[in-house]
């Protein structure tokens, strides 16, 4: 392994080595202090972003693409490989330093923030593992690695949407979560099969596995599948303000920065597959052209702060996919990483979002302008109203996933039950309580 | 050598025997006597692994693993369970599981399914709710009872290896196996037993004697070396009752508020997988489902005991209908609880992420159908064992009591040498991939075979057979593969 290729290692495993030492240690009985923690996070994703500096250099000064590691196959089954690929190319590197830079604000931003917090160590162990998750998934050389950095994110999302544990809210909507992103990982799952049945391989080292015109389809909605699940574009979006329950650094970097442009990246990945279909490439354009319109138009009726930039949010990221269904991909990442940076300054300064309106206004001397806020006045006041409703009830998703879903699958559990309690002498097993919450969202976190 | 092989199995199985008669009539040093028995057998076990060549290994890695889990189930049990009956009972599955795991002798088989099936019939030892577990275990011992008699009729002889290939019984010796696997592994219609007796039976022991997984055994050692033409054809409708249960029961996890009959359900779904992945036809799958048995087993016993810890601090009153906040209590039982459950359901960076990759690939090659409902489940019961964690770890503290201790510094070894297999199992499961498939070969020779023309179907040689058979082939047309690709 030459110097690149070791720097890659340490990029990626870094932040993994932190967490699975402390969380170790702490089975174990010792508990950091909260100083040990904020240190020790901030000079590894320093030195992250030192060694990510080094790589691009390298790459820059030897003219290579991309830098892989190839570490042999993680397991093999007869001519089935799960293959070990680490790679830097000039996607993927954007992302990853987006990761190690954030990561390490948060980090310093969290040890101030969340200082004496009930479950501080928790929070650092997943921005840990989370960063870990990540960086695998941008670095995976092949789409098996992906799909195991891609969980990961998912798993410590969830986790630190319920990190305010003493509250039910927060615990049942990272329930929800975790069950939107379960189904629609199905897509990534089905798909990287697909690829390894029809080509033997899932690795786009050497570029993106060859598959014929109705199978690049098939992949294509497959992903995109998995994508608009992570990025919380319709019909997933419901997930998104409930996201928002989890503490605010959590939700800057979630849902302002990685873990929502983690659906862009990967169809950024594919994108030579998405524009040999035509069909593929519509769906996404549409999907994001929606989602925009449903983002900006919720965001309008969103109450709380964290909600209404997480709607704004969503709405860039819809305006992302369109770049990508088109194939502006490099205004696609432009866009994304200028959208990542801003968002999670905004979010960061969420809870004293009124102190710094009015410091503006004192330094404008006067009220802001309200260019572009009442664009909801060019329809009629009937439409008005309908929109009005419609963005309250966040478009309706949520009411029609829970009826035509959720609901029916309760329903036939309830069958079941029934149907498993017969021939018993005790009573009728009472229909149970739904299981994931059809309770709205609560609005805003900690 | 051989001398020496039966020898070690003679101790590891009889040790525990005997320690269940000591601690049944001494009534002290209970889990001492336990754990120095099931010890032995771990040693045993482990020698024979050593000594067993490659690639049949697999009956003594099952041993080795399940002598372990016995081990660490003497030492987690609470005190309060720790009694004559609940320890003795241990030692008497330990030494009749291994017992089947380690016979090539029908018979032996036979008595070693009804011995491991016995503490389950004594109404003291299983409080079961209803009458089905008992039912159900006494209709599958009677289905073998009555398959091994037509075999032996027919084959003459008792000794496995020397009725390979005859088909001894014909479809009739063959519907009995059939029927003992349905009812003993809970296969839909017959699994509303196992949610019944982890109800009502003691945790620990109860989910000791679930994770032996008699049925699979039964399948792998009995029903595909005996009768493999008649496998070939029919084993495609196992495998749909297979992931017809691992779906049915999914979906009932789903309102399930009873946190060891919902924890019964998950296990009994990802187990399901493994008959599915048995049956795929294709070395990823078989090795999958072999690989899954070893997760399903640790996965389960290390829930199934962090339940009953639980239930003995909080009280038998624990539910998943409402938030009770034990993480404040026990942090580290919530850690390792979701760890398990996790694991059970494929998170990556434990084992059951390689075996979920290997059984989906194995089963979405063999039968698209399946291979796509597989996920599925597995994503259902995701969400209802997040949904079990939740309830009883996450949520606003009871205020009915002030103290409740975490995981011990005996139970918190324990679990942790559990978590350490899941994980450095998913970092490096080459270790125990690389192991299986050489078993896969044993295991599957006879299945993933190219199929000649039977009476089932004359001129359709390869095809997917059973009752979904239309959509399935239907559907591998459809994405444009052949299906001997698939069986290659």
């Amino acid at each position: 392994m030459n110097f690149s290729q070791v720097t890659l290692v340490f990029v990626v495993l870094a932040p993994g080595g932190v967490f699975a030492v402390f969380a170790l240690l702490w089975l174990l009985g010792w508990v950091p202090t909260e100083r040990v923690l904020g240190r020790i996070t901030a000079q590894t994703f320093s030195g992250c972003v030192v060694a990510l500096a080094v790589i691009l250099w390298k790459l820059a000064s030897t003219g290579d693409g991309a830098v892989v590691v190839l570490f042999g196959n993680w397991f093999a089954v007869g001519d089935y490989h799960f293959p070990l690929i680490l790679m830097a190319d000039r996607l993927s590197l954007p992302f990853m330093g987006l990761t190690v830079v954030l990561s390490g604000l948060i980090g310093q931003f969290s040890a101030t923030y969340l200082h004496r917090e009930h479950g501080f160590l928790r929070f650092f162990l997943l921005l840990h593992l989370f960063a870990f998750g990540s960086l695998l998934a941008f670095a995976a050389g092949s789409f098996d690695l992906l799909v195991a950095g891609w969980e990961m994110v998912g798993i410590t999302s969830v986790l630190l949407i319920a990190f305010f544990q003493q509250r039910p809210a927060p615990v049942e909507n990272g329930l929800r979560v975790f069950a939107v992103y379960r189904a629609s990982d199905i897509g990534l799952l089905v798909a990287v099969f697909a690829m390894h049945h029809w080509s033997g391989t899932a690795s786009f080292v050497a570029g993106l596995p060859h598959l014929t015109g109705a199978q690049v389809v098939i992949v294509c909605l497959l992903l995109l599948l998995a994508a608009a699940g992570k990025a919380a574009q319709v019909p997933f979006s419901g997930w998104l303000p409930r996201a928002m329950e989890g503490p605010t650094p959590s939700s800057a970097i979630f849902y302002g920065a990685i873990s929502i442009h983690a659906g862009a990246y990967l169809l950024l990945r594919i994108q030579p597959m998405l524009a040999q279909s035509r069909l593929a490439s519509g769906l996404v354009i549409m999907i994001g052209i929606i989602t925009a319109i449903h983002g900006t138009i919720v965001g309008r009726a969103s109450a709380d702060a964290k909600t209404s930039l997480a709607y704004a949010s969503l709405t860039q990221v819809g305006v992302v996919f369109v770049e990508i269904g088109i194939g502006w991909t490099w205004i696609a990442v432009a866009h994304i990483l200028g959208h990542a940076t801003v968002r999670t300054l905004q979010f960061l300064r969420a809870p004293s979002m009124l102190h710094d309106y009015h410091q503006m206004q004192s330094a404008m001397g006067g009220e802001l302008s309200p260019a572009g806020s009442r664009l909801e006045d060019l329809f009629p006041k009937r439409a008005q109203l309908w929109l009005y409703r419609w963005a309250l009830d966040r478009g309706h998703l949520d009411t029609i996933l829970d009826r035509w879903v959720i609901h029916p699958l309760m329903q036939l559990s309830n069958l079941f039950a029934r149907l498993d309690g017969m021939g018993l002498h005790r009573p009728a097993r009472r229909p149970e309580e739904v299981a994931i919450s059809m309770r709205p969202a609560r609005q805003g976190g900690g | 050598m051989a001398g020496d092989a039966l020898i070690l199995t003679v101790v590891a199985i009889s040790v525990p025997w005997f320690a269940s008669i000591l601690v049944a009539m001494s009534r002290r040093q209970v889990r001492v006597i336990g754990f120095m028995a099931s010890s032995v057998s771990v040693f045993a076990s482990a020698l024979l692994l050593r000594s067993a060549p490659a690639g049949e290994s697999l009956y003594e890695a099952l041993m080795v693993l399940f002598s372990s889990l016995a081990a660490g189930a003497t030492l987690i049990i609470p005190r309060r369970d720790c009694n004559p009956g609940t320890i003795g009972g241990i030692l008497f599955i330990l030494g009749s599981t291994l017992l089947a795991y380690s016979t090539q002798n029908l018979l032996v088989l036979l008595a070693a399914w009804i011995l491991s099936a016995m503490p389950f019939c004594l109404v003291r030892w299983l409080r079961a709710p209803s009458w089905r577990p008992q039912t159900a275990l006494l209709l599958s011992s009677i289905a073998l009872a009555l398959a091994s008699a037509l075999i032996a009729a027919q084959g003459h002889a008792m000794s496995i290896v020397s009725l390979k290939g005859r088909s001894p019984g014909g479809m009739v010796a063959f519907g009995l196996l059939v029927v003992a696997v349905i009812f003993r592994k809970g296969i839909c219609p017959a699994h509303a037993w196992v949610a019944d007796a982890a109800e009502g039976g003691p945790a620990i022991p109860t989910a000791l004697q679930l994770n032996g997984h008699f049925g699979a055994l039964l399948v792998a050692k009995l029903i595909v070396p005996l009768f493999p033409d008649t496998s070939r054809n029919l084993f495609p409708l196992i495998s749909y009752l297979a992931i017809a249960t691992a779906l049915y029961v999914a979906i009932r996890a789903l309102t399930e508020n009873s946190p060891r009959r919902l924890l019964a359900f998950i296990a009994l779904s990802q187990s399901a997988c493994i008959l599915a992945g048995l049956e795929s036809r294709t070395s990823e799958g078989i090795t999958g489902a072999l690989v899954h048995w070893f997760v399903v087993t640790v996965s389960t016993m290390g829930l199934f005991g962090i339940l009953r810890l639980l239930e003995v601090r909080f009280g038998d009153n624990l539910t998943a209908s409402r938030h009770l906040g034990l993480a404040q209590h026990a942090p580290r039982l919530a850690v390792f609880f979701v760890v398990f459950g996790l694991a059970l359901v494929g998170l990556p960076g434990t084992l059951s992420f390689c075996s979920q990759d290997l059984l989906i690939h194995g089963t979405l090659a063999s039968h698209p159908l399946i291979g796509l409902l597989l996920p599925i489940a597995t994503a259902m019961n995701a969400v209802s064992i997040f949904r079990l964690f939740t309830r009883l770890f996450l949520g606003k503290r009871r205020t009915g009591f002030t103290l409740m201790a975490d995981a011990l510094p005996r139970e918190r070894w324990i679990l942790t040498a559990g978590v350490l297999f899941v994980v450095l199992g998913g970092l490096f499961p080459n270790v125990i991939v690389a192991q299986r498939p050489a078993e896969e070969e044993t295991v599957g020779q006879a299945i993933r075979a190219p199929r000649r023309p039977t009476m089932f179907c004359p001129d359709r040689a390869n095809r997917i057979d059973g009752p979904f058979a239309s959509i399935s082939n239907g559907f591998g047309q459809h994405l444009g593969r052949s299906k001997g690709r698939a069986l290659a």
